[in-house]
């Protein structure tokens, strides 16, 4: 009896451990993506076709859109190597269907993108497909509804899809970028497309406004504005102008960050004396204090699972970059190279921790892992501030002066690729990337 | 027998679990002896405070990547009285601590205030030169007006007649990226506001 009855509980063990042993190897065996691969180590080439309209005359404004739009995401993410090219006809029929594959394949693209719209005033109707043009088959299609003005929208959130099929993760190319910039002669908050397309004004207030976080559902934004004389933290809906203060505490309400699940506000308060890490409710109200200590404390940032915070603390003399838990214990220190490091931004796969760091010749853009190991430089060129990760943790947005053009620039995570993506002559500052 | 397959199980789960990615090392942990700045500061040659007038950007080039940081403005609008009868404390690289020359202003400040508007409520602005990060040196402004309003207090003002506030590096009283500009930003200026 008592025999059986250890057995069966030791079954159970060995079954629920080969189940952990077993697990992530069956889960990896089996992506829900195709697998596409070029021979060797070359690089995939992939071919957008102009796409075709279904209403005349055509538009080659919105065509040469849509191809540079999935050329440049494309490109960006450095996964394949993307052109627009035209060779559809204007007028053929069933050109999603039936498709020439041997064209293609002979000028050496592995993969191929063709689209249809349609144009009626302002209502748009788009499709797009994903070719396999070696193994002649179609990999994904999509088709939007919406109106003209959706053009790059649609044309980003295909080349998501595209993103998605060859890599088994999707892309970040529908989301934005909140920033600061000065054009106006005051720091004011900013929106665009993460391309740098669409840039929007958000505040006009003619004061100081700084460090704006997207709300993770990207409906609003915190930030802290001097509008009336303090720097306190307001918030906003992305939509409608009216901005509610969060925090008008005494002293500092600043680098306000929202938590992963949006029920809490991280932030920086100096009411109790100096600068300490707080977090509040969404509403502003509970401030809660996690860092009691006679040294500055500032620029919070959340672990994607919400148990941890990075902040800033010169509590040894020079500001570091250190960790704790949410509820404020096991404070360590997280940089050990260099004496001034900021700005610490956790990877939403939570493995890697963006920050930059202070050296004679200005500030660089670097990566720790999360253990405080793998200290890598990313940026060499110019003063490069403020990383901000991409939903998907391909890209790190930062700002940059450099002589190749002041403005904000991505990058891959690992520092290739650095594109600047704002198109003025201005300083820009502070930018941060929505979620998806 | 029995015994000996639970452990080896139990043995089978641990190695498992250690295996199944449960990375979360405990990142390094370093003290650094904090180097006591005080003394470094009085052996530094002790530089001659400047009314702020001599402050302003006259001559000041401006150089061609700092288009877009906002002009420099005497902080809110403040009448030019109140911007000549004190006179601005300047700081060190980084620090907040008040350097001897500072102090001498702030006794001078302190009299002022004391003989010839004791009622007056006065804010404190910390500010900060461009070099660092905008929001580490809003901090750090914060911290020297603190340090201000802290000696003044000591000096026999009432404390409930001082305010403070910082802007970080977001006002510099002269544009420029060399240290005579540098010198000029790193400050708490004096503004009386009822």
């Amino acid at each position: 009896m008592c025999h059986d009855k250890i057995d069966g509980s030791a079954m159970k063990i060995l079954l629920f451990v080969l189940l952990l042993i077993l697990l992530p190897a069956v889960l990896c065996a089996q992506p829900d993506y195709i697998e596409v691969t070029a021979p060797g180590n070359r690089q995939l080439r992939l071919a957008i076709d102009s796409p075709r309209p279904l209403d005349l005359p055509a538009n080659l404004e919105t065509a040469k859109l849509v191809s540079d739009i999935i050329a440049f995401d494309m490109n960006m993410s450095g996964v394949v190597k993307a052109e627009g090219r035209s060779r559809q006809s204007v007028t053929g029929n069933l050109s999603l269907v039936d498709v020439d594959f041997v064209p293609w394949l002979s000028d050496g693209f592995d993969l191929l993108v063709r689209s249809e719209y349609s144009l009626k005033g302002e209502r748009l109707t788009v499709e797009f497909r994903l070719f396999d043009v070696i193994n002649r088959k179609m990999l994904t299609a999509k088709r939007y509804l919406g109106a003209a003005k959706d053009m790059r929208r649609f044309s980003h959130s295909f080349a998501d899809e595209i993103l998605r099929v060859i890599t088994g993760e999707k892309g970040a190319f529908t989301t934005r970028i909140a920033y600061v910039s000065a054009q106006t002669g005051n720091k004011e908050i900013y929106v665009m497309d993460w391309d740098g397309n669409n840039p929007l004004p958000l505040t006009k207030n003619g004061s100081i406004n700084l460090n704006p976080d997207f709300s993770p559902d990207g409906r609003e934004i915190i930030f802290t504005s001097y509008k009336r004389g303090n720097p306190d933290l307001y918030r906003r809906s992305l939509s409608n102008p009216a901005e509610v203060a969060l925090s008008n505490r005494k002293g500092l309400n600043i680098t306000g960050i929202w938590s992963p699940d949006g029920s809490k506000i991280a932030l920086s308060l100096s009411k109790d004396g100096d600068a300490e890490i707080y977090t509040l409710d969404k509403d502003g109200s509970h401030p809660t204090r996690l860092t009691i200590n006679p040294a500055l404390d500032l620029y919070p940032a959340w672990s994607p699972n919400g148990k941890q915070i990075a902040f800033v603390s010169d509590r040894l003399g020079k500001p570091q970059i250190f960790v704790m838990n949410v509820d404020g214990s096991n404070v360590r220190r997280l940089t050990t190279n260099g004496n001034y490091n900021v700005n610490p931004r956790w990877s939403p796969k939570g493995d890697k921790i963006a920050y930059s760091r202070m050296t004679d010749g200005g500030f660089n853009i670097f990566t720790v892992a999360a253990d405080g190991s793998s200290d890598t430089q990313l940026t060499y060129d110019g003063n490069n501030e403020n990383p901000s990760w991409s939903a998907d943790a391909r890209f790190i947005c930062f700002s940059s002066k450099r002589n190749s053009g002041n403005g904000l620039y991505v990058m891959r995570a690992d520092g290739s690729g650095q594109t600047r993506v704002t198109q003025g002559k201005m300083s820009y500052f502070q930018p941060v990337w929505s979620a998806h | 027998m029995k015994k000996s397959m639970v452990a080896f199980l139990t043995g089978i789960s641990i190695a498992a679990l250690l295996a199944g990615g449960c990375a979360n090392k405990e990142a390094v942990k370093k003290e650094e002896a904090i180097v006591p700045v005080a003394a470094v500061e009085q052996a530094k040659p002790v530089e001659q405070a400047k009314p702020i007038e001599q402050a302003k950007p006259v001559e000041e080039v401006k150089p061609v990547q700092e288009v877009a940081v906002p002009m420099a403005t005497p902080v809110a609008q403040q009448p030019a009285e109140s911007v000549s009868r004190f006179e601005t404390v300047y700081f060190d690289f980084d620090k907040s601590d008040l350097r001897q020359d500072a102090r001498d202003v702030l006794s001078k400040n302190a009299e002022l205030i004391l003989k010839s508007m004791p009622g007056a409520k006065i804010q404190i602005a910390g500010h900060c030169d461009e070099r660092g990060s905008a929001e580490y040196n809003l901090a750090l402004g914060e911290h020297r007006a603190k340090s201000v309003q802290k000696y003044l207090t000591t000096l026999g003002v009432k404390a409930e007649n001082l305010s403070i506030i910082s802007y970080g590096k977001e006002k510099p009283a002269v544009n420029g990226n060399d240290e005579a500009a540098w010198a000029k930003n790193r400050r708490a200026e004096f503004v009386v506001v009822k």
